[in-house]
């Protein structure tokens, strides 16, 4: 026979400050992990989603990101033509030539960062780029002095609202749109046309890389090879995709520091956990002797314990899950977003989001935790021999 | 040696009054051994607590060995009971962590002695009870009896003048129950103690001077008990 | 109370597999405490060490990234109150090429480094050699000990914003023990770029040093006086400040460390009182006999509570030895991360220990007084009635 649900749900809220206790332990740790956990994936889902798979990246060789890299007004001419570059309706290629620059920014509370500013055509931007969109307002003119924000910069810098007006570089520039990329960093750049930008910082040459789409069934490699291949400039090309993926492995480290912090701290609440049920286990020594001489198996003693440490682990995930979303969200509104810098320089705005896979990954820690800290009560009590705990109580 | 007068004991458990002792009056001299007896809920472990201050009353007076109990503070209840009172429970006599020895000293650590002394007196108060070879063993180690022996050795160390025992033999068999009476009964023999006890069991009329009855909180009567009506019982 | 130790210590012993998992977790959590707060504290600590100077940076104002024409290092020396100014100017160089840049790098100008720099411990050796070789490198002694360089070494690096490789070798260390900064001479870099055709006339950064505290702030103004409305519009800062604004980003994640700590030192105390509440709860009726013999509430109470402060504090100390060993072993790797700068230091001062320790000690005081308060305070008749 196997033990009612009920009996272990029951028994757990018999005793009420123990179990509240054991609870709050837990659910304290999995908050903290999944704090961190969401950070983590934020920034990694920054980077990660940055980038579209159809798209090339060209910059000067030897660049390791498109800040440092220059490129020539003849470079643009030489390979926009070229065969495997996808054309729009009107037959022009879907070409994106950019200039980047990272001026200073001064944050709402005073603290100055550097930003990606972009330099851009803006039509031919938008076409490359399909994931960027404008949300509010409308984008830039050219040689208007206009700028549009990502919604990651709206609400962190001085002057980055809506209709406000931008300082940065050596000018002001009117803020005429806000612009969305599926949370990638784009969301923390600024966008201006290209040519005031390369006035505004006197740039040598126009562009720090072009961005372009491969035409659909075209051999991406073939293309990336004839563009590095071109005698007459030093280039290279990679997929959008990668180039991002790179700068995306930074986190890693990050993430195995909180893999570390979460084995650690999960170990410490298994303990507790394993604490009071030891103790639970004690002090009902006489009633699970009473169940076992009526003829419970050892199985279903053990397996209505460990039913009881998981619950106060299944409780404590609810309670400490809801707790790390709210928290997370009211630290990133309230800081602006958290702020990290990035390979190029610049600071990666990341609005931190504790996400599904957060929760699920906090649900099979907190899970582990319930049930790793449930097996030695669990079998001490499945052990006991009737007899015996009949003569203690 | 201990006075009652009037003395009701009135407490609540949840919503009710439970009115544990309705106006005793009672009086036992020193070097007394008396046996407070009477059923479930008669009043007599209400009435060992008062007496040995580890309760006030309600109302009336108590008055041992000179001090007025009713009167003082939790404090100075805690000292007249370090000096003046020795104590016998019936369960949870010993530390569990501590060896007979050390248990027997517990009492000492609340004087100045220092450290030798409080072991040699220990060690005597165990030899008295005859468990001198035991002294390092803790209470798992020792039959319920032999705790109730330490527990008694106990009692003596800081020679107080009395000794209350609370269900002394509740939890022994036989054998062990005689051997603890007969130890009570030499306290007050060769030691001069006023010994009060609380006890359901009918073998306790042998060994005391004195038996009192209780029932529902009230005083019944006081009868001779066996000790003072067949003279000395001899223990082989 | 001493003569209570025994009892004590005997009550911990009376479970010693609850005393183990409380210990345990406790040391757990004060090792996590203490290991993340080697993160602020780092960067806490570089930015002390460099507060103490009258060193001051010159830089575009419209950004670090932004260049400067290198006429400008010359109207900057010539200020009074500068003692002398160097430039530096990013190389971006890459030591292994697919990990990137992994230490900042510059190209400097070598003769006003020693006065520029005096606080830096540069060996005079090592600075004429710094001087009279065009390839020398002064390098950091954080990277030092991340690559296992020597002076002597020559090592490559592949710039990823000039178009250029350069060999170096090594001549001397720079800096404290977190310091990771990679330095060579600036005309190597030109040399190396006109051989391609390229002419190099700007420059990063200035720095100076100015030689009263009090003259910091008029050189200030001064400096940027000199070049307002002029092609580059600088802004000056002192070196703290420069600094400060560079890391300033960070503090987002600062906040996330700190509030984690909070939960955890939070945790410890509820794992405590959770182990000091069923302890007392089993010992209700000893405590009971205790009293009666005569103890008082407060020596009862004074028991207990020390009974819950030695065993987190047992448990802090090995706590914090752990952290000691974690943070001795990740050693190489400490002092600076590439992505998190002096954050990810990992280096554990003793200021650090000995907080964890107090924590631990101060932890297990507060989470047994709740437990203990209710059990010493208890009536003894009361007791007796419900026990017996």
């Amino acid at each position: 026979m196997r033990l009612p649900l009920s009996y272990s749900l029951r028994s757990l809220f018999a005793r009420r400050l123990r179990t509240a206790l054991t609870v709050a332990v837990i659910a304290l740790v999995v908050v903290a992990t999944t704090l961190f956990l969401g950070l983590i994936s934020s920034l990694k889902r920054t980077l990660v989603t940055t980038g579209d798979a159809r798209n090339l990246i060209v910059m000067r060789k030897g660049s390791s990101n498109d800040g440092s890299s220059q490129l020539t007004l003849q470079a643009l001419q030489d390979i926009r033509y070229f065969d495997g570059i996808a054309r729009d309706p009107k037959g022009e290629p879907i070409v994106s030539p950019e200039l980047v620059v990272q001026p200073f920014f001064w944050r709402l509370d005073g603290g100055r960062e550097n930003v990606l500013v972009r330099g851009v055509e803006p039509a031919a931007a938008l076409a490359v780029h399909e994931e960027v969109r404008v949300v509010e307002g409308r984008m830039v003119r050219p040689s208007a002095g206009e700028a549009v924000v990502g919604l990651g910069v709206a609400g962190r810098y001085r002057g980055a609202r809506l209709g406000d007006e931008l300082e940065f570089g050596r000018g002001r520039w009117k803020v005429v749109g806000v612009l969305a990329a599926g949370g990638s960093s784009f969301e923390s750049e600024v966008w201006v046309d290209a040519r005031e930008l390369a006035n505004d910082a006197k740039r040598p040459l126009p562009y720090s890389s072009f961005r372009l789409r491969v035409a659909p069934g075209t051999d991406a490699d073939a293309l990336v090879r004839r563009i590095e291949g071109d005698p007459r400039h030093a280039l290279e090309a990679q997929a959008e995709t990668a180039y991002y993926a790179k700068q995306a492995e930074s986190a890693n480290t990050l993430y195995a520091l909180v893999v570390g912090l979460a084995v650690l701290s999960g170990i410490g609440a298994a303990f507790g956990a394993t604490n009071t049920l030891f103790a639970a286990v004690q002090a009902r020594t006489a009633e699970i002797g009473t169940l076992r001489a009526i003829g419970f198996s050892r199985g279903s003693i053990m397996l209505s314990f460990l039913v009881e440490s998981l619950a106060t682990a299944l409780l404590a995930f609810a309670i400490g899950g809801a707790v790390a979303v709210l928290l997370g969200a009211g630290v990133s509104r309230a800081l602006g977003g958290i702020g990290f810098g990035a390979a190029t320089f610049t600071t990666n705005v990341v609005q931190l989001r504790v996400g599904a896979g957060d929760l699920l990954a906090a649900l099979a820690f907190a899970s582990a935790v319930g049930l790793l800290g449930g097996l030695a009560p669990a079998r001490r009590a499945a052990r006991l021999r009737p007899v015996e705990a009949l003569r203690k109580a | 040696m201990i006075d009652l007068r009037d003395v009701s004991r009135i407490y609540r458990r949840g919503a009710d009054e439970v009115h544990a002792l309705e106006g005793v009056t009672l009086h036992i001299p020193a070097g007394r051994f008396v046996a407070l007896m009477g059923p479930s809920g008669s009043g007599k472990s209400t009435l060992l607590n008062l007496l040995a201050g580890l309760d006030r009353p309600t109302s009336g007076e108590v008055i041992v060995a000179g001090e007025r109990l009713n009167e003082l503070s939790e404090d100075e209840l805690a000292a007249f009971r370090a000096r003046h009172v020795g104590f016998v429970f019936q369960f949870f006599n010993l530390i569990p962590v501590l060896s007979a020895l050390e248990n027997v000293e517990l009492p000492l650590l609340l004087t100045d002695l220092s450290k030798a002394e409080r072991r040699t007196r220990a060690a005597t108060a165990l030899r008295v009870v005859g468990l001198a070879e035991r002294a390092d063993h803790v209470p798992r180690q020792l039959s319920g009896g032999e705790q109730q022996r330490v527990a008694i050795a106990r009692a003596l160390v800081s020679d107080p003048e009395i000794v209350v025992a609370d269900e002394p033999t509740g939890d022994l068999d036989a054998k062990n129950a005689e051997d603890t009476l007969a130890l009570l009964r030499m306290l007050k023999q060769e030691f001069g103690k006023t010994v009060v006890m609380v006890t359901h069991d009918p073998r306790a009329e042998k060994y005391v001077d004195e038996v009192h009855h209780l029932d529902k909180g009230v005083w019944l009567e006081a009868r001779p008990g066996g000790a003072r009506t067949a003279g000395e019982v001899r223990h082989g | 109370m001493i003569r209570f130790l025994p009892l004590v210590w005997r009550n911990l012993g009376r479970n010693k597999t609850r005393s183990a998992l409380t210990g345990s977790a406790i040391a757990l959590a004060i090792a996590l405490v203490c290991l993340l707060r080697t993160m602020p504290a780092g960067l806490d600590a570089f930015l002390d060490e460099i507060a103490k100077n009258n060193r001051i940076s010159v830089h575009n104002k419209a950004g670090i990234v932004y260049p400067l024409p290198y006429a400008y290092l010359q109207k900057v020396r010539a200020v009074p109150g500068v003692v002398d100014a160097m430039s530096w100017t990013w190389f971006g160089g890459a030591f292994e090429v697919e990990k990137g840049v992994t230490f900042p790098n510059f190209a400097v100008d070598p003769e006003p480094l020693g006065v520029v720099y005096e606080d830096m411990g540069i060996e005079p050796a090592a600075l004429a050699d710094f001087e009279r070789y065009r390839d020398a490198a002064l390098v950091g002694r954080q990277t030092l000990r991340t690559y296992g360089w020597k002076v002597g070494d020559r090592i490559a690096l592949l710039s990823t914003v000039f178009p250029v490789e350069l060999e170096f070798r090594i001549v001397g260390a720079i800096g404290q023990d977190r310091d990771p900064r990679f330095w060579f001479q600036r005309e190597y870099l030109t040399q190396a770029l006109a051989a391609q055709g390229v002419e190099f006339d700007q420059l990063g950064t200035i720095w100076a040093r100015v030689d009263d505290p009090a003259r910091v702030q008029p050189v200030m103004s001064e400096i940027d006086r000199l070049f307002r409305n002029s092609e580059a519009e600088t802004a000056t800062e002192t070196e703290k400040s420069f600094f400060g604004n560079f890391f300033g980003s960070l503090q987002g994640f600062v906040t996330i460390i700190l509030i984690v700590t909070g939960l955890v030192a939070l945790c410890i105390v509820f794992i405590a009182a959770n182990t000091a509440s069923m302890s007392v709860r089993e010992r209700i009726g000893e405590l009971a006999v205790m009293k009666a013999l005569g103890f008082r509430w407060r020596m009862l109470f004074g028991t207990l509570v020390l009974e819950a402060a030695l065993l987190a504090t047992l448990a802090g100390t090995a706590g914090v030895l752990l952290t000691w060993a974690v943070t001795s072993t990740l050693g190489r790797l400490a002092g600076w991360s590439p992505q998190l700068g002096p954050l990810g230091s990992f280096i554990a001062t003793n200021a650090i220990l000995v907080e964890g320790l107090f924590l631990a000690l101060f932890i297990g005081i507060v989470s047994g007084v709740v437990p203990s308060w209710g059990a010493s305070r208890r009536s003894v008749a009361a007791t007796l009635r419900e026990v017996f």
